[in-house]
């Protein structure tokens, strides 16, 4: 039978490999989304825990803006420990974040100021990796600022700027600092407006003693975020702090993957209902070509459901077929574009909040790609289901007198 | 003592819809006898092709009903009349209804494939069914590839390879030229003779019909006459 369902499928060759070849097309098309999307979702992921939030932060209890945490945590003894404790943690940082004034000569720019580790930070975030000029905080009254808000504030390394903030008491800080480093993201927002500045520096500015926001943890593996999160909430459990994971810190980016896996499953399921549409008329064509030939089965002794199994393989077999150009042609320029990258607008786009590079190189999506295949399987069986109950149900006596 | 009926059409009556007046068949009965080599004569819409498919069990009769060695078989289940079709009888049609995607050999073993045939045996018995059809060499040709009376005489092949009790060909020869038509009533004549195959066959062809040794006339339904032809 299967040979025979091969041979039935091939008989008219330019109306299968159309059907075949828009098959494959489809979950080529598929595939193609399914990497790029998964791919700028990691990167975004990536790029937003890298730059800034880390897999997973500590912050005071009832803090509603994640983002910006305004309490202090205390007690960072015992948080230390907690953190000490985890094998999954690879690195942890302190941090103090609040928005100020930075002062040159020439002007003066409100930024967001964040107070980090110097030795620590870097192995959080890759902030360190931007720097284009001068060192990393190398001393106490050091700053490390974007290159576009230097151009802005028309300041060059080793010169001084002044940062005001309020301080916990309400009376305004101000300090001197020397420009130590100049960084370049791409980010509008990063080259900008943030600033970077020894944690005991700014510590002191604010005259908050040893008091910080948060703590910014960064783990070996990201996909165990939930379990560590868990972990660390019930080892911290006694004290007034939350553990959060970067999909509560940053959940635009779940909105942001939500919103996008919903665009990708309506064109997915669009594709299919092609698909769908596709193999249903091939069939129905073949199925109203052969009715004379379905007759001589029957009349030679096939049973009802064997022309509906033939009928089913027929399909089947095209489904395989156009599956397997898909995934080769899928394949190729997932493979194509993993090596040489894909320009992609949307990068510039997303620069402007943090750094995202302009180019995708595709990563596979096995999971969803073998998922794709699988419905456009399965999208092939249900699409043979009517003309196969047709051809079961013709009566051999009127399939042979038909024209 | 005669021999008893392969076949028993006992008072069959076809009306193809229920509005009708005109019956395809009316209160027909006849017996058929193992051996047989017997034409269905009679003009167009006589009932010649109507009486075949019910004998063939590919058709219902309205009323009556059709015995094979005893057993009734009209009006069996769907599979259970595709299974007497596939074990008891061969059919040959006006239109030779080979399958074209499938050579020569496979079409004749499709029949044991269906009776689920290991492969080595079908192939072989296939192979036997073409050489009796003297077109043994032309196995592995596609039925495009050969002509008119060698697509006919596949049909037959693949008629017989299953050992059917009776073969039912509708105008097997009306698609041939008269030459072509004679020789595959030669090889019919002569699978009949040699290896006891029983052809109910149907034809207007006076040809045709002069070859049978016994003809039963059909006019509107109704049987006008039963003869046995002496050779």
């Amino acid at each position: 039978m299967l040979s025979l369902a091969w041979r039935n499928v091939w008989r008219n060759f330019r109306r299968s490999l159309i059907t075949t070849a828009s098959m494959g097309c489809g979950l080529a098309a598929i595939m193609f989304g399914q990497s790029m999307i998964l791919t700028e979702q990691h990167q975004l992921v990536e790029k937003a825990t890298g730059s800034i939030t880390g897999h997973i932060q500590i912050q005071a209890k009832h803090i509603k803006e994640f983002k910006f945490p305004d309490k202090y945590v205390d007690d960072d003894k015992k948080i230390e420990e907690a953190l000490k404790s985890q094998p999954e943690v690879l690195a942890y940082g302190k941090r103090i974040h609040i928005t100020g004034l930075i002062s040159s000569p020439t002007g003066s720019v409100g930024v967001f100021i964040s107070g980090v580790e110097p030795l620590r930070e870097p192995k959080v975030t890759t902030m360190a990796s931007y720097l284009v000029k001068g060192q990393y905080l190398p001393g106490p009254k050091t700053i490390m600022i974007g290159d576009k808000l230097a151009q802005r504030l028309d300041i060059r390394l080793g010169e001084k700027v002044v940062v005001m903030a309020q301080a916990d008491d309400g009376s305004m800080g101000a300090e001197a600092y020397r420009v130590a480093g100049l960084f370049h993201t791409g980010s509008t927002s990063f080259d900008g407006q943030i600033i970077y500045v020894p944690l005991a520096a700014v510590q002191e500015l604010l005259a908050t003693g040893t008091h910080v926001n948060n703590f910014v943890v960064k783990l070996r593996d990201i996909d165990e975020v939930d379990r560590v999160q868990q972990e660390l909430a019930e080892k911290l459990h006694n004290l007034p702090v939350q553990v959060l994971s970067w999909k509560n810190v940053d959940h635009e980016i779940l909105a942001i993957q939500k919103f996008q896996n919903a665009l990708l499953f309506i064109v997915l399921v669009i594709v299919f209902a092609i698909v769908a549409l596709g193999i249903l008329n091939t069939l129905l064509m073949s199925m109203f070509e052969r009715v004379r030939e379905f007759g001589v089965l029957m009349a030679i002794g096939a049973k009802p459901r064997w022309v509906l199994k033939l009928v089913l393989l027929e399909s089947i077999t095209l489904g395989l077929v156009g599956t397997a150009m898909g995934l080769v042609a899928g394949g190729a320029m997932i493979a194509y574009f993993s090596h040489v990258g894909l320009p992609l607008p949307i990068g510039d786009a997303l620069s402007y909040f943090i750094p995202f590079p302009s180019v995708l190189f595709l990563r596979w999506a096995w999971g969803q790609h073998l998922f794709a295949a699988g419905v456009i399987l399965f999208t092939s069986v249900v699409a043979a289901i009517p003309p196969a109950l047709r051809a079961c149900r013709l009566r051999p006596a009127e399939a042979l007198r038909h024209v | 003592m005669s021999k008893p009926a392969l076949i028993e059409v006992r008072g069959v009556t076809k009306v193809y819809a229920a509005e009708s007046k005109v019956a395809a068949l009316s209160r027909l009965s006849l017996e058929f006898t193992e051996g047989e080599f017997t034409a269905i004569a009679g003009p167009s819409g006589s009932g010649k092709s109507t009486l075949l498919n019910i004998i063939g069990t590919i058709d219902q009769p309205t009323e009556g009903e059709v015995l094979c060695k005893g057993r009734v078989i009209s009006g069996l289940p769907t599979d259970q009349a595709a299974d007497f079709r596939l074990h008891s009888l061969g059919f040959v049609f006006q239109a030779y209804n080979l399958i074209p995607v499938l050579t020569a050999v496979e079409n004749v073993e499709y029949p044991l494939v269906l009776q689920n045939v290991p492969k080595h045996e079908r192939r072989a018995r296939a192979l036997e069914a073409l050489a009796s059809v003297s077109l043994r060499e032309f196995a592995d040709r596609m039925p495009n590839n050969l002509s008119g009376g060698q697509q006919q005489r596949v049909a037959v092949a693949r008629s017989i390879v299953h050992r059917p009790a009776v073969v039912l060909a509708d105008e097997p020869t009306a698609n041939l030229d008269s030459k072509t038509g004679a020789a595959l009533l030669d090889l019919m004549q002569a699978l009949n003779r040699d290896k006891g195959v029983t052809f109910l066959f149907s034809s207007h062809d006076p040809a045709v019909l002069e070859r049978a040794r016994r003809v039963v006339r059909m006019h509107d339904g109704r049987l006008a006459d039963s003869a046995e032809i002496a050779q």
